[in-house]
């Protein structure tokens, strides 16, 4: 354990402004992704969002058979 | 015949980039094969320096890369972000601007690479006046592309327009700050960073044009083309918004890891390959949701062949996206780096996940953009399999050299003496690059076949009017 602590050792009175401007926004942007995950997953907007799927075959009848393969 | 989308929407800058797609990846696939065989038989280099492997490597690169990719990316885009926000573009001219300075800038490349006029960071060669007009062109194609969805007709961003949007804002800050350069000629500048914040600058660019442009962006191809080209919606609408949320968050940090046990501080590696490997899930999510949207419809890859290309790509996809974080870990990576298996690793991107989803896109595209069908089904399939073919051939070689380079390089004897000299590990990769050469030749075949079948298809649409059939129909047509 000792090993462990020594490998998450920091030194916080040398960190600059720079440092922590840096490690603010990145936990704050992490944690605002983590936000976005329960948001989106959460089940009363599943309807919400898996409509969208069906925008590109929206704008045209799509039959892939005979356009390409054969 | 598609009549309503040929006078609905601007579609001639997407013909010109579509078959200019198909030209630059038979030619980046051209001098691919051939620095591949001067590695194998040295004497094809005829002491010239112009066409020494130094010199045309950049040129292999970026032709690839650049040529072949921003062809296929500004193709896809213009044409996706059109369908999905039911508008034309927001200006036709700055379009054609666009194809014109993109395609300057690669002749710029082809003349300037093999004179030696290079910045030499990696992935971003050249010298300082293509950088800016690669930055001008760039954010011609950005603001073209952001203006079109603000006026868009649809109230949601469908998600393949999100990563086109994500690669676009990202690769210009990327490029942009890498590319910070005293200039002291017009053919020669020095980059404003140095030591190891050049290598780390340059490495947090090279790593992310993996990541937004090589991925993000033709990500953003999958996203459109596979439901289109299968008939079926993605196969989870929600699953796309995370893996896209995850990659615009995780890719920035990978940079690190291509810098494992140098002079950059030990942390920022380890932290590389942490967010390397937590990058798999969200990888593999994407990957599968590409796959299962064909769930329930799988005959349709006996008889697709445009299809095949783009699942295959994914299979790819996956494979790279778990391969690469291995690669990063520090006890593999010491075995791995500045061996062939990098370059394997690449090229299973490249040409398995790149290029073969690129293709797809473009077969899908020739039909609805020249109205006609492909000239020949039998080459579309023909092509499928030799782009596999090779590809397989390729990384296999690559994975056997590099692991062997790896252990000859590091094996000592009793008295602590390296066992091989450097000399003697070049010879035994010989029978592997030449093993390389022949699967980028097979590779290379099949990008012959594409070419030929586009210009075929190109000269059977002209030749039926079917481009002006469709500007003229009514548009019930």
């Amino acid at each position: 354990m000792s090993n462990l602590k020594d490998y998450f050792a920091t030194d916080f009175q040398a960190m600059t402004t720079n440092d922590w401007v840096g490690t603010i926004l990145t936990v704050v942007i992490f944690l605002l992704m983590l936000g976005l995950y329960v948001y989106v997953l959460r089940p009363k907007k599943r309807d919400h969002f898996e409509k969208q799927k069906h925008i590109p075959l929206d704008d045209e009848q799509t039959n892939s058979g005979d356009k390409n393969g054969g | 015949m598609d009549a309503v989308a040929e006078q609905k929407y601007d579609l001639g800058v997407v013909r010109w980039f579509t078959v200019m797609a198909a030209v630059y990846l038979l030619v980046g696939a051209l001098v691919g094969v051939y620095i591949a065989s001067e590695l194998a038989w040295p004497v094809l280099n005829f002491d010239l320096p112009y066409i020494t492997f130094g010199r045309l490597r950049p040129l292999h690169t970026n032709a690839v890369i650049f040529a072949f990719g921003g062809c296929i990316l500004m193709a896809t885009a213009f044409y996706s972000v059109q369908r999905t926000c039911g508008v034309r573009l927001w200006s036709n001219k700055l379009a054609w601007f666009t194809f014109i300075g993109w395609n300057l800038i690669i002749v710029a490349a082809v003349i300037t690479l093999p004179l030696g006029i290079t910045q030499s960071k990696e992935y971003a060669e050249l010298e300082w006046p293509i950088d800016i007009a690669i930055a001008v062109v760039w954010l011609s194609y950005t603001i073209n592309f952001i203006m079109t969805i603000a006026n868009r007709k649809s109230s949601h961003i469908y998600v393949s327009n999100w990563f086109f949007l994500g690669m676009m804002v990202m690769i210009t800050y990327l490029h942009v700050v890498n590319s910070l350069a005293i200039p002291v000629g017009m053919f020669k500048s020095y980059s404003i960073f140095s030591g190891v914040q050049d290598a780390m600058i340059q490495w947090w660019w090279g790593h992310n044009a993996v990541g937004f442009y090589l991925t993000a962006g033709f990500l953003g191809i999958m996203y459109y083309f596979i439901p289109k080209q299968a008939g079926r919606p993605i196969y989870s609408y929600r699953l796309s918004v995370i893996h896209f949320w995850a990659l615009m968050f995780g890719y920035v940090w990978l940079g690190a890891h291509h810098l494992q046990y140098t002079a950059l501080p030990d942390w920022t590696g380890s932290l590389g390959a942490a967010i390397s490997l937590a990058m798999i899930i969200p990888s593999w999510g994407g990957a599968v949701n590409g796959m299962m949207t064909l769930s329930g419809a799988w005959d349709k890859l006996r008889t697709d062949y445009v299809l095949r290309f783009l699942i295959m790509s994914l299979a790819f996809y996956a494979m790279s996206t778990f391969e690469g974080p291995v690669m990063s870990i520090k006890t593999v990576n010491a075995l791995s780096h500045y061996t062939d298996w990098t370059v394997g690793h690449v090229h299973s991107g490249a040409l398995g996940w790149v290029a073969m989803i690129g293709i797809g896109a473009i077969y899908h595209l020739m039909t609805r953009v020249f109205h006609v069908e492909m000239w020949s089904t039998k080459l579309i399939n023909a092509h499928f399999w030799t782009a596999t073919i090779g590809t397989v051939i390729y990384i296999v070689a690559m994975w056997v050299s590099g692991i062997m380079q790896g252990l000859m390089w590091r094996a000592y004897d009793e008295y602590g003496t390296l066992a091989y000299t450097f000399a003697e590990s070049v010879e035994a990769m010989h029978p592997y690059y030449a093993m390389r050469a022949i699967g980028g030749m097979v590779f290379l075949a099949g990008a012959a076949l594409m070419v030929v079948n586009v210009i075929m298809t190109v000269l059977q649409s002209n030749a039926q009017g079917r481009v002006q059939q469709a500007r003229t129909a009514t548009a019930s047509a």
